[in-house]
C-alpha cells in the first residue's frame, strides 16, 4: 500500500478518501506486469490518477528509445503521454492514442465503485485495423534513420485483441483493487477496534482507580476516628476507675459490705471498659500502620510459661486444665516481647474462654522447618530455598471449635462465629483481629487447625533465619 | 451524511443492526441482488471463516436524481455477536438511519430485545437519542414456526415510533421495501435538517420512489410504505 498511514473506516467508506496505490500493492504489481506481458507480448502501464505511473515494463519498449534519439522523436513521445494522460475514455469504449507510424495505445479508466482512480495504458502495438477517422500523425525522421528495425519489435496486433487483452487486463486489476480495499478495509477496522477496546478499559480503570483512592481515604478516615474517640474515652474512664479504686481502699471513710460490691463491680466493669478501648485503640494503630515493633530477642518458651502462669487463676476459676509444653531449647527470636506476650495472651484468654468446664488449653511451642513450596508453576522456582525455620506456637483448646469456613474470617475485626444476641461467650471480636495483625508484623502466619477428638488450634508461624 | 457541493454528491450512511444471525448479512446480499447494474456497487464482507460477520458488511449503491444530484447510499450491517461490541460501535457511528433486523422466533425475543437496548446504549454514547434516529424494524424469518404473529406484531407496532415490515431475507421477501422505508424516513429527517429540496431542488418522495424502481419494485411510493404496520401514517 502507497500510503503509511492507515486510512479511517470513515475515509475509506465515507469520504473515499483513497488513492489507487491504496489499493493496489506496489511490490505485486510488476510481477503481475511481467507476466501479462509474457503471456500477452503486449506491455501495460498503470496511471494513478495525481501521482503519475504507478507501475510499468522492466525495459524501455525499442520504440521509445529510438523515439528520444531525435528532438522531434521526444517531443512526439511526450505529446502521446499527454494525449493518453488526458484521453476521454470510458472502460467499454477504450481511446485510441497513435504515436508514431502506426504504433499507438489503448488508454481505458480504473474505476472503484463509480470512482475513477487512474489509467491502464495498453502498448505500443501495431494496430492492424486502425480507426478509419484518426488524424494522421507524420513524423521527420533525421538522415540517414531507419524505423523498419525497431517496428518490427512491437507486437501486430487488431482492435478486437487488444479490447480483449484491456479487458483481461482490467479485470485482474479490478480483483487486486477489491481484495486491497478488503484488506485495507479490514486492518483499519481492526486497529480501530483495538483502540476502542483500549479507550473503554482506560476509562474502566480511571474510575476504579478513583473509586479505590476514595476507599482507602475512607479507611484512612475511620482509623483517625477510632483513635481519637478511644483517647477521649479512656480520659474520663481513668477518673472512673481511679476514684473508685481509692474509694475502695478506704480513703474517704470506710464502706458497708455491700457498698464495698456495688464499687467493686464499678471498678472491675471499668477495667473491662478501658481493656475494650485500648483493643480498639490497638487495632486503630495497627490499621494506620502508626505502631512501631520494638525489637529485641524473645525466648519463646519462657514466653509461653509466663502466659500459662499469668491465665493460671483465670482457668482455674473455669475449671479448665492450662499447660504449657515447650520442646527442647528454643532458639532466642527476635521480635517484639510485649507484642508476642499479647499474642499469646489474647490466644490463650480465648481458648479458655471457649473451652467448657472441665476441659483443657494447651500451650505449645517447638522449633519447626517449614517447607516452602509456590503455588502452582513459578519461574525461577527451583532457585528458591525449599525450607526455612520457625518457631510454632501452638494454642490447642478442647471448646466448640470453629467450622472450616469461618475460620478465615474469625481475623476480621468485630467478627464473632455465634453472632447472636443470646450467645453464651462475651467479647468485642477484637481480639483475634489484633492477634493477625500482630502476627503479621512479626512476617509470620497465623491459621486454624481443628483439635481431636473436637476443639481449635490456633497455630502462630514465626519464621527466623 | 456527507454533502459534496462542489460536485453535487450526497453520502448517505445506513446502518443494518441486530442480533447474532438474526440476519442482517443476508439483507444486504438480497439488496445487491435485486439492485440493477448502474445502481449496485460490488458488495464487500469481512466476515470470518464460519460466515459470520467480523467487522462489517458493505454494500455501496449509487443513484443519480433528476436534480442531478448523485446520491450515493452506503449500506453497513455490524457484527452481531456480543463480543464485537466496540465494532459495533465504531460501524453505528456517523449513521443517517438504522434498520433493525429482529429475529420473528419467540425464543428470540430476549436477544432482540437486548440488542435493542446495546443500539440505543451506543447511539446514546454519540450523544444521539434513539427517537431522533430514523429507524425501521424488521421482523425476518416469518418462515419459520415458533414466530410472533403478524395480527401481534401488528397490535404492537401500534404502540411503536417506528414503521414495522415482515420479511425472509433468505428468498428477498420484503427486503426491498424494508430499505425503502428506511430510506424514505431517513429523508424525512434530512430534509427537515438540511433543506435538500431548497437547495439541490430535490424531490425526496420521487427519488425513494426511484429507488425502489432501481430494486425492482415498481409500485406507487405510498403503497411500498403500506408494506409496514406502525410508525404513525409514514407515507401511506
Amino acid at each position: 500500500m502507497g500510503d503509511s498511514r492507515m486510512k479511517s473506516l470513515d475515509e475509506l467508506t465515507m469520504l473515499e478518501q483513497f488513492t489507487l496505490e491504496d489499493l493496489l500493492d506496489r511490490r505485486a504489481l510488476p510481477e503481475m506486469m511481467r507476466s501479462f506481458e509474457e503471456l500477452t507480448g503486449v506491455s501495460a502501464r498503470i496511471y494513478a490518477q495525481g501521482t503519475g505511473l504507478l507501475a510499468g515494463p522492466d525495459a524501455r519498449p525499442a520504440l521509445d528509445t529510438y523515439l528520444e534519439g531525435f528532438s522531434a522523436g521526444r517531443a512526439r513521445l511526450r505529446k502521446t503521454v499527454d494525449e493518453a494522460m488526458a484521453a476521454d475514455a470510458r472502460a467499454d469504449r477504450p481511446a485510441y492514442i497513435e504515436c508514431a507510424f502506426d504504433a499507438a495505445y489503448l488508454v481505458s479508466p480504473i474505476e472503484h465503485d463509480g470512482r475513477f482512480l487512474g489509467r491502464v495504458v495498453l502498448g505500443p502495438v501495431r494496430m492492424a485495423d486502425p480507426p478509419p477517422d484518426r488524424p494522421s500523425k507524420p513524423l521527420v525522421l533525421p538522415d540517414g534513420s531507419d524505423p523498419t528495425a525497431v517496428l518490427e519489435t512491437v507486437p501486430r496486433r487488431t482492435m478486437q485483441e487488444c479490447q480483449k487483452l484491456l479487458g483481461f487486463f482490467q479485470k485482474t486489476l479490478d480483483v487486486l483493487a477489491y481484495s486491497g480495499f478488503k484488506a485495507h478495509l479490514a486492518s483499519s477496522m481492526h486497529l480501530a477496534t483495538v483502540r476502542e477496546n483500549f479507550r473503554e478499559l482506560s476509562d474502566k480503570n480511571a474510575k476504579l482507580q478513583a473509586a479505590y483512592d476514595r476507599l482507602r481515604e475512607l479507611d484512612r478516615l475511620k482509623s483517625n476516628f477510632l483513635a481519637t474517640v478511644s483517647h477521649e474515652l479512656r480520659t474520663p474512664l481513668t477518673s472512673i476507675i481511679g476514684y473508685s479504686e481509692m474509694l475502695l481502699e478506704g480513703i474517704s471513710g470506710e464502706m458497708n459490705d455491700e457498698q464495698r460490691e456495688f464499687l467493686g463491680t464499678i471498678h472491675q466493669k471499668g477495667e473491662q471498659l478501658l481493656e475494650l478501648i485500648k483493643s480498639l485503640l490497638d487495632l486503630s494503630k495497627l490499621e494506620s500502620g502508626t505502631m512501631s515493633l520494638r525489637k529485641g530477642n524473645v525466648d519463646c518458651g519462657v514466653l509461653a510459661r509466663d502466659v500459662a502462669t499469668t491465665l493460671a487463676p483465670t482457668a482455674r476459676k473455669k475449671n479448665v486444665s492450662l499447660n504449657a509444653c515447650v520442646e527442647g531449647e528454643l532458639p532466642l527470636y527476635n521480635g517484639d516481647a510485649e507484642r508476642l506476650r499479647q499474642i499469646l495472651l489474647n490466644l490463650t484468654e480465648n481458648a479458655i474462654k471457649f473451652t467448657p468446664s472441665s476441659g483443657s488449653v494447651v500451650i505449645e511451642a517447638r522449633r519447626i522447618e517449614q517447607e516452602l513450596r509456590p503455588e502452582g508453576l513459578s519461574s525461577g522456582a527451583v532457585l528458591a530455598p525449599l525450607k526455612r525455620r520457625a518457631l510454632e506456637i501452638r494454642v490447642a483448646d478442647s471448646g466448640v471449635g470453629i467450622p472450616e469456613d469461618q475460620r478465615e474470617r474469625v481475623f476480621d475485626a468485630f467478627y464473632q462465629v455465634d453472632n447472636t444476641s443470646t450467645r453464651e461467650v462475651g467479647g468485642s471480636g477484637l481480639g483475634l483481629s489484633i492477634v493477625k495483625r500482630l502476627v503479621d508484623a512479626h512476617d509470620g502466619q497465623i491459621h486454624i487447625e481443628a483439635n481431636s477428638p473436637a476443639g481449635t488450634v490456633f497455630v502462630v508461624v514465626l519464621p527466623y533465619k | 451524511m456527507q454533502l459534496d457541493f462542489s460536485n453535487k454528491q450526497l453520502t448517505i450512511k445506513l446502518v443494518y443492526y441486530g442480533a447474532a444471525l438474526s440476519g442482517k448479512t443476508t439483507n444486504l446480499q438480497s439488496l445487491h441482488e435485486a439492485a440493477s447494474g448502474d445502481a449496485k456497487g460490488r458488495l464487500m464482507t469481512l466476515d470470518t471463516k464460519d460466515d459470520r460477520t467480523l467487522f462489517f458488511d458493505l454494500l455501496p449503491l449509487t443513484f443519480n436524481d433528476k436534480s442531478g444530484l448523485a446520491v450515493k447510499v452506503k449500506v453497513f450491517t455490524v457484527p452481531g455477536q456480543v463480543i464485537h461490541a466496540s465494532t459495533r460501535r465504531l460501524v453505528v457511528q456517523g449513521a443517517d438511519g438504522v434498520a433493525f433486523v429482529a429475529d420473528s422466533r419467540l425464543s428470540e425475543t430476549d436477544n432482540n430485545t437486548e440488542s435493542f437496548l446495546d443500539l440505543q446504549r451506543n447511539l446514546k454514547g454519540q450523544g444521539i437519542e434513539l427517537e431522533t434516529m430514523p429507524l425501521v424494524i424488521q421482523f425476518n424469518k416469518r418462515d419459520l414456526p415458533n414466530v410472533r404473529t403478524p395480527e401481534e406484531i401488528a397490535e404492537m407496532a401500534k404502540m411503536g415510533r417506528e414503521p414495522v415490515y415482515l420479511s425472509i431475507a433468505t428468498r428477498g421477501v420484503g427486503v426491498v421495501s424494508c430499505f425503502v422505508g428506511l430510506l424514505y424516513r431517513t429523508w424525512e429527517v434530512l430534509e427537515s435538517t438540511h433543506g435538500l429540496r431548497a437547495k439541490f431542488g430535490f424531490d425526496g418522495p420521487d427519488f425513494v420512489a426511484d429507488v425502489a424502481a432501481k430494486l425492482g419494485d415498481a409500485r406507487p411510493l405510498r403503497d411500498i410504505l403500506a408494506d409496514s404496520v406502525g410508525g404513525g401514517d409514514h407515507g401511506r
